[in-house]
């Protein structure tokens, strides 16, 4: 969770919030105002200041948006006749835990680095120093006052509160944890990591953040341009420091390479020789193709892809190399080329038996039903593999939705038959999903009850419903769905040496 | 939120995801109105992270999902995103129609590197600066962009390499002098020529980003204490179990070393040969030319002075008479290889002298070729051996067939050109001369066997051996002439339709034991079984010499069966 919606928090008290008015000059970094958002009025933090050409903008984050809908705004869009919520200001360094103290520590160090200014006010912006210790029970409350111009520098003033108890862990999130823990034992993201820990974590497995210092941060580009479109970034990707002030960062469609300007990038494509993802095709139909990257033989270009990936995924990590994964990536084909349209990666070895640790389709791509034919794919693959599948957690608001569209399909595909009995193990075996993942489905559609008799699946009204429309659909627009047969693969074998994360 | 308030009161019911379930349609259920759970719809975990998993536009699919009602209006619902809108950007013009799909699946192992030329692209800054300086110059020295590109990213490579930590360090930009000194193969000559001042505009453009790289690059891992913080760094290695170094293991990686440098040497040692190898080519290709010109003005010089004679003599290299049986040709291959010749080379194309204990190429390849030899004469020998009082009938039973005249020697081919309708069909010449069945046989030069290499010769699919009708006359014991034929057709058994052969072939009664076989006699049949016992032999023979052999993995038999002899690795 980030940190700034601390109201969120489950375990969090609820921390008195100093109120007031502002004015422009007193807005700063943390504040959270009211803001016009399409019409409405919403409460929204403020991340980032930056002045040009005399002119103040604000780069705000709206409360209970997604962090993709972030923006810089003018001043005016401002409301500066409600009160704003004050920043809070940190809390004493002492009390942290041992390992977000050391988080602080090159922080702090940063903060020296002038060069660096921007990387800084990203950080500071997002309160990064203090979320990891949100979470953590008996921790201090947030001291009442805020004061000064840099949060940090009260840091040391501030006293901690008398008899602050270290607070249980909410009854009601306790029970509703005890009623899920069958299902969702493996999957649950409210572990609190630690960076350390997650930084090992990621060392050998994994390509998610569950970190929340990771994920917020001001994206650093305004605009891409790849292929025919020009798309705007949702998250913060490192791309080279440079293009931070470029208006238009310039991508080219086959090799994913990068230029801050347009003249250095139409010399790259006078130059540029590929022509589709540079690796073997693993399936063609007469819609798309798919190719399969090694992370360690194509290094540069899944370094290009994870980069332009980043941009809109948020939990996606960076952190390091792209050596143990493999890439699955779709494109559809014209004269002139292989068009990346969206891919997959999935790691050669995956401890937690994960067959797919990022997913997307790219964004000039979306709602065309690419996302289902990626997680087909990657559900075939497993099948070919013979084993049961899941996707990384977590799942992005649009990652869940693709999914469960996907499981309600197939489930509801394979109960229809007119079968009267089914077994959850053997249907996630039909589909190459995890028997969780099959119990989830059915439990979140309400098709899993209880009666006297015992448990029962209903195919209800409303999934049925739901499947009419779609055949209706397919009728209308035709079916494109992934041909088995179509797939020339064979699971591929890595050495110790070569799946091991060196160089 | 709402979810977990209503899914706190379940008790968990024991489920068997293994065990059958009953599926049921909604009207086929009771509506248990007191039963909690259908009622509410359980909270499940979404794998999305919990602060996420709040946010207003994915709730509001979620719960009009989870209503069930009114699905239509749920579909319509989705989650904004930030717009991807069409380029102002000319898409033709960057991306030229060049992609034709291959009729099989792509495979395709190159990287970006090798595919995107050089890796500096011109700035608009570059492009003001080669266009002024272009303009200064004349016509003939012109720099290309390429040529720009090129030189740019020498300065920008061998500064990498020289500085790596230019941007911690502040050192100052590398002087000129020291990057001349770097030139290598990756800068060409003729960009060179532009390399001083290219260095000059380069300078300015480092000066002017505090020395750092021109190119735009990732941050990586500096093993500085700020990395962690820093979001930009990426791509870290992760890092390698420290292995515990032993003496064992120093010694284990040193042989390793050392065969990886051989291995190296020798690769290089014979890429060094086969570019000798295409210059001797080259230059004999010179010389042709030139023998061939000179030629044509001996002919012009001989036409001027009206000598009279074969002009053909001249222009075409003068080869040996060809004789009644010629020779049958060294291969292709083993002629055309220069450094095959017989003495031995002494020095190594270094200049260094070869090392006496080193045993030399030729020598292995004469040593070679002698094995070669030998197996096949002694083949040749049990072949013959084998064929002692016997006709062989086989076409070609191994090759090279050197044992033929013998064995055929005393067939004559009818020939009744005239009379047949069609005429023959031909034969090439090779094989022409091998088969003739001339009655000169005596008269033959016997090939020396040394010169008798393999040709992978097929047998002749148009005109089969046996068709060609020949007898022998013989004398047999107590002075009976006996008359052998080959090659006969007899009408007579081809002229029944076979399906109403096929349709007695049950109506005898008579067992197998029994009945009298009809033979034909110019069937081939009993010669095919010989051919097939034979190569049986052979196979047998070949396995047993399969076991002395050094390298298992070629194969000693082509596919039409023929015997090769084993080949050595070495
Ligand atoms: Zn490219």
């Amino acid at each position: 969770m980030a940190p700034r919606e601390n109201s969120h928090e489950p375990s969090g008290t609820p921390v008195p919030v100093e109120t007031g008015f502002a004015t422009l000059a007193t807005l700063r970094v943390g504040t959270k105002a009211f803001v016009e958002k399409d019409g409405e009025k919403r409460k929204a933090e403020i991340l980032h200041m930056r002045s040009r050409r005399g002119k103040p903008s604000f780069y705000v984050h709206y409360e209970d948006f997604n962090k993709r809908l972030d923006e810089w705004i003018d001043a005016d869009r401002i409301d500066l006749s409600r009160e704003v919520e004050w920043p809070a200001p940190e809390k004493p360094e002492k009390k942290k835990s041992a390992p977000s103290q050391k988080n602080q520590a090159p922080s702090k160090s940063d903060q020296k680095n002038l060069k660096r200014s921007r990387s800084k006010a990203e950080r500071e912006a997002s309160g990064t120093p203090d979320s990891t210790s949100v979470n953590l029970p008996g921790k201090a409350q947030r001291p009442s006052k805020a004061a000064g111009k840099e949060n940090k520098e009260i840091l040391v003033t501030s006293e901690l509160p008398d008899g602050s108890t270290p607070k249980l862990e909410d009854d009601d999130i306790d029970m509703v944890d005890v009623q899920d823990a069958a299902a969702a034992a493996k999957s649950l993201p409210n572990e609190v990591y630690s960076r350390e820990d997650e930084i090992e974590k990621l060392r050998t497995s994994g390509s998610m953040t569950q970190n929340q210092t990771e994920i917020s941060r001001v994206r650093n580009l305004d605009k891409i341009q790849m292929g025919k479109f020009e798309i705007e970034p949702w998250y913060f990707s490192p791309y080279p420091t440079e293009f931070v002030d470029s208006d238009m960062v310039y991508i080219c469609e086959f090799c994913l390479g990068y230029y801050g300007d347009v003249t250095p990038f139409e010399r790259h494509r006078s130059k540029c020789t590929l022509l589709h993802p540079p690796g073997n095709e693993i399936y063609r139909d007469d819609y798309v193709s798919f190719f399969e990257i090694d992370g360690r033989r194509q290094r540069t270009w899944c370094r290009n892809l994870c980069l332009l990936s980043k941009l809109f995924l948020d939990h996606k990590t960076l952190y390091y190399d792209v050596d143990p994964f493999l890439f699955y990536c779709m494109a559809t084909r014209d004269e002139h080329g292989c068009h990346f349209v969206g891919y997959f990666s999935k790691e050669k070895e995956s401890a937690e038996g994960y067959n797919v640790a990022c997913i997307l389709t790219l964004p000039q791509y979306q709602r065309r039903g690419f996302g289902k034919l990626l997680i087909d794919f990657s559900y075939l693959l497993s099948k070919r593999e013979g084993k049961l599948g899941s996707p990384e957690k977590p799942l992005s608001d649009l990652g869940l939705l693709g999914y469960r569209a996907y499981w309600q399909e197939m489930i509801v595909d394979i109960l229809v038959d007119g079968r009267v009995e089914a077994n959850i193990e053997d249907v996630g075996a039909a589909l190459a999903m995890t028997t969780n993942d099959v119990l989830h489905t059915l439990q979140n559609l309400n098709m899993l009850r209880y009666s006297g008799k015992g448990h029962c699946i209903v195919l209800t009204d409303a999934v049925l419903e739901q499947r009419e429309r779609q055949k209706e659909k397919e009728k209308k627009k035709g079916k494109r769905s992934i041909e088995p047969d179509k797939l020339i693969w064979k699971p591929p074998i890595f050495s110790a040496a070569s799946r091991t994360w060196n160089w | 939120m709402t979810q977990r308030v209503t899914g706190q009161r379940f008790r968990q019911r024991k489920l068997s995801t293994k065990q059958n379930l009953p599926v049921l349609r909604e009207n086929e259920v009771e509506k248990l109105v007191d039963d909690d759970a259908t009622r509410h719809i359980p909270r499940v975990e979404t794998g999305v992270e919990k602060g996420e998993e709040i946010e207003h536009h994915l709730q509001a699919i979620i719960s009009a999902q989870a209503a069930g009602t009114a699905p239509s209006k749920a579909a319509q619902l989705y989650i904004p995103t930030p717009d991807a809108i069409a380029s102002k950007l000319q898409y033709d013009d960057l991306y030229p129609r060049h992609f034709t799909q291959p009729a099989t699946y792509i495979r395709f192992s190159s990287t970006v590197e090798d595919c995107i030329g050089t890796t500096y692209c011109m700035t608009s800054d570059d492009v003001a600066f080669l266009k002024g300086y272009n303009h200064k110059k004349g016509k003939s020295v012109q720099c290309s962009e390429d040529e720009f590109e090129e030189v740019m990213n020498f300065l920008e490579e061998t500064s990498t390499t020289k500085q790596p930590y230019a941007t911690v360090d502040n050192a100052p930009v590398l002087p000129y002098e020291d990057m001349e000194a770097e030139f290598d193969e990756t800068i060409r000559e003729h960009s060179r020529r532009f390399a001083k001042p290219i260095y000059e505009h380069w300078k300015n453009q480092r000066l002017l980003i505090g020395n750092r790289s021109l190119i735009p690059a990732l941050k990586f891992e500096t093993n500085l204490e700020t990395d962690d913080a820093d979001p930009y760094v990426c791509f870290r290695r992760r890092e390698v179990r420290q292995v515990r170094k032993t003496r064992g293991r120093d010694a284990q990686v040193t042989e390793k070393l050392k065969k990886l440098r051989k291995e190296l040497e020798e690769g290089r040692y014979l890429m060094a040969q086969v570019k000798r190898r295409e210059v001797l080519i080259r230059d004999q290709l010179a010389q042709d030319k030139l023998i061939f010109q000179q030629r044509s003005e001996l002919k012009e010089i001989k036409r001027k002075l009206s000598i009279k004679g074969d002009d053909e003599e001249l222009l075409i290299n003068q080869r040996p008479a060809p004789k009644p049986k010629p020779k049958i040709d060294v291969p292709a291959p083993l002629r055309g290889i220069p450094g095959m010749g017989q003495k031995a080379q002494m020095a190594r194309p270094d200049g260094r002298l070869l090392d006496p204990d080193l045993v030399s190429h030729e020598e292995q390849v004469a040593k070679r070729s002698e094995m070669i030899d030998g197996f096949v004469e002694e083949n040749l020998m049990k072949h013959q051996k084998w064929n002692v009082g016997w006709i062989d009938q086989t076409w070609r039973p191994i090759t090279p067939p050197l044992e033929q005249p013998a064995a055929k020697s005393n067939f004559r081919p009818v020939f009744t050109s005239a009379q047949l309708p069609t005429p023959p069909a031909s034969v090439s010449s090779e094989e022409a001369a091998a088969e003739q069945m001339d009655v000169d046989q005596e008269n033959k030069q016997v090939v020396p066997r040394r010169s008798a290499r393999f040709r992978y010769a097929s047998p002749p699919d148009d005109v089969p051996f046996q068709e060609q009708a020949r007898f022998r006359r013989r004398t047999g014991r107590g002075g009976r002439f006996m008359v052998d034929r080959r090659g006969l057709k007899r009408q007579k058994l081809e002229s029944i339709d076979e399906r109403v052969a096929d349709r007695f072939r049950y109506a005898d009664d008579s067992s197998e034991d029994d009945g009298v076989t009809d033979v034909d006699h110019t069937d081939t049949l009993h010669i095919r079984y010989r051919i097939m016992i034979d190569r049986q032999g052979e196979k047998q023979h070949a396995q047993a010499a399969a076991q002395n052999r050094r390298s298992v993995e070629n194969h000693n038999r082509s596919a039409s069966g023929h015997l090769l002899p084993p080949s050595q690795a070495g």
